[in-house]
């Protein structure tokens, strides 16, 4: 990317991080303001550094494994959230159907694209729930539909899985067979729920994805052509 | 006053609303950033309009599930901050996980039970918006440096770069195929329908770019109604 272009959209994303960090502290604060509810400091701060050790770390190894497939679409996909269920898929799909790859000048475009119109049409779709809570609770909610939103995310991982196992097997293997067994050894040993640990799991299988990649490739299985 | 009373309060419908109005148009400001820089390099309308497009469809099936989030929300935090936090920034899982580590550090055991007063409400609204702030704040500071470093390295050695970040993401996405494949069931079912489907349309539509655009959204919307039929006709 030409200097001065990166700098516009570096500069763009940070002032978007910036003014959404300030909104985003405002609204507890005009709350507590207008209501008089603030809570004790002491409470808050416990809470606070509680909910720190949890989801720092994983937030550390949130941006090094997404940054790389987002490009400068990470400033935006950071702020608008639902990464690993939305964003990233979303992202990965439209590189894909545009024959673009990521950390190139047209990946990060096609990228930004795909994650500004995934979160305008999830902005507005929630907004319309919202409004229609009442009315959509019972529909939702109803034994014939549960199922297939129980199921979202067994559908498009399945479907993504499929697309890009098909694509780069020798990639896809090592990951895969990773996660079967980390999910054989946890459910049926371990007594913790797998999806409080989804998140935790996310860097560590994608280094372990890493390294398999790169050993492939330093001995000569996995080729500059496999990755066209 | 009750803390519910508050909580879906016409102020903070309007603040709420006022800050997801903000975030709708910083979205806006990077799809035109995106739309320019495109046209700059020479990149095709058409191939932009349909990643719009297509984005925007595929959005939708996974966007119904945060919906249903929000309906078992607005039972214990009120209408307005859960359609905040989900419409941006976090997740449902995150979000109800944060609310309790607010209700507890007040010594309350449980979201919205006795005890869980207006000041126990805005501690978990403290802590579930300040808990999370990590990956903007680390785009703000390291962002740029991290992916002009990546651009770059592509540049010396792309079959390199094109591992490890294909590599990370097939990492993130087996995260989520593992289970279902352990559990079995509606989920293995529902998992195998979709990767079949998708099968299917790839190779059904190979010859025709854009039919294949919907492969994704067709196969998931797929494998979501065997899902209800499964578990409501068999």
């Amino acid at each position: 990317m030409k200097p001065t272009n990166s700098m516009s959209i570096h500069v763009i994303g940070r002032i978007a991080c910036i003014v959404a960090l300030i909104l985003i502290v405002m609204i507890p604060l005009s709350i507590c303001l207008k209501f008089d509810i603030f809570p004790p400091m002491k409470n808050f701060l416990g809470g606070f550094f509680q909910a720190v050790m949890i989801y720092l770390p994983i937030s550390i190894a949130e941006f090094l494994t997404f940054v790389p497939i987002l490009g400068s679409g990470a400033y935006l996909a950071f702020i608008t959230g639902n990464l690993t269920n939305l964003k990233i898929p979303c992202a990965a799909v439209a590189m894909e159907n545009a024959q673009v790859k990521p950390a190139t000048d047209e990946g990060e475009v096609i990228a930004i694209l795909a994650v500004a119109s995934s979160s305008i049409m999830t902005i507005i779709i929630i907004l319309i729930g919202m409004l229609l809570i009442i009315p959509l609770s019972p529909l939702l909610n109803h034994v014939y539909l549960r199922p297939a939103f129980d199921n979202v995310l067994p559908a498009l991982f399945g479907a993504l899985g499929a697309y890009f196992f098909m694509k780069q097997w020798k990639l896809a293997i090592s990951p895969l067979a990773c996660s079967i067994l980390f999910a054989f050894v946890i459910i049926n040993f371990t007594g913790i729920q797998f999806t409080s640990i989804q998140g935790a799991l996310i860097p560590v299988l994608g280094l372990i994805s890493v390294l398999a990649g790169l050993a492939f490739y330093k001995k000569g299985l996995i080729t500059g052509d496999d990755m066209k | 006053m009750n803390y519910l009373d508050i909580a879906n309060s016409s102020f903070v419908f309007m603040v709420c609303g006022i800050v997801i109005a903000a975030v709708l148009i910083i979205c806006c400001v990077f799809l035109a950033w995106a739309w320019r820089r495109g046209l700059e390099l020479g990149m095709s309308r058409e191939v932009m309009v349909r990643t719009i497009k297509t984005s925007m469809t595929f959005s939708i099936a996974p966007s119904i599930p945060i919906i249903i989030a929000l309906t078992a929300m607005v039972g214990v935090l009120g209408i307005p901050f859960p359609w905040l936090r989900l419409s941006i920034i976090g997740s449902f899982q995150y979000e109800l996980m944060t609310a309790q580590i607010g209700a507890t550090s007040m010594g309350i055991s449980t979201l919205g039970g006795s005890g869980y007063t207006a000041q126990v409400f805005s501690n978990s609204m403290w802590i579930m918006s300040l808990g999370i702030i990590w990956g903007m704040l680390f785009s703000i500071l390291f962002l740029k440096r991290f992916s002009s470093g990546l651009i770059n390295a592509q540049k010396k050695d792309s079959t390199r770069i094109a591992i490890i970040i294909t590599a990370l993401y097939f990492g993130m996405l087996s995260v989520f195929v593992g289970p279902p494949v352990v559990s079995g069931g509606i989920q293995l079912y529902t998992l195998a329908v979709s990767a079949l489907l998708m099968v299917t349309i790839t190779q059904l539509t190979r010859r025709n770019e854009s039919a294949g655009d919907y492969a994704f959204t067709l196969s998931m919307v797929g494998g979501m109604v065997f899902a209800a039929l499964w578990a409501n006709l068999i």
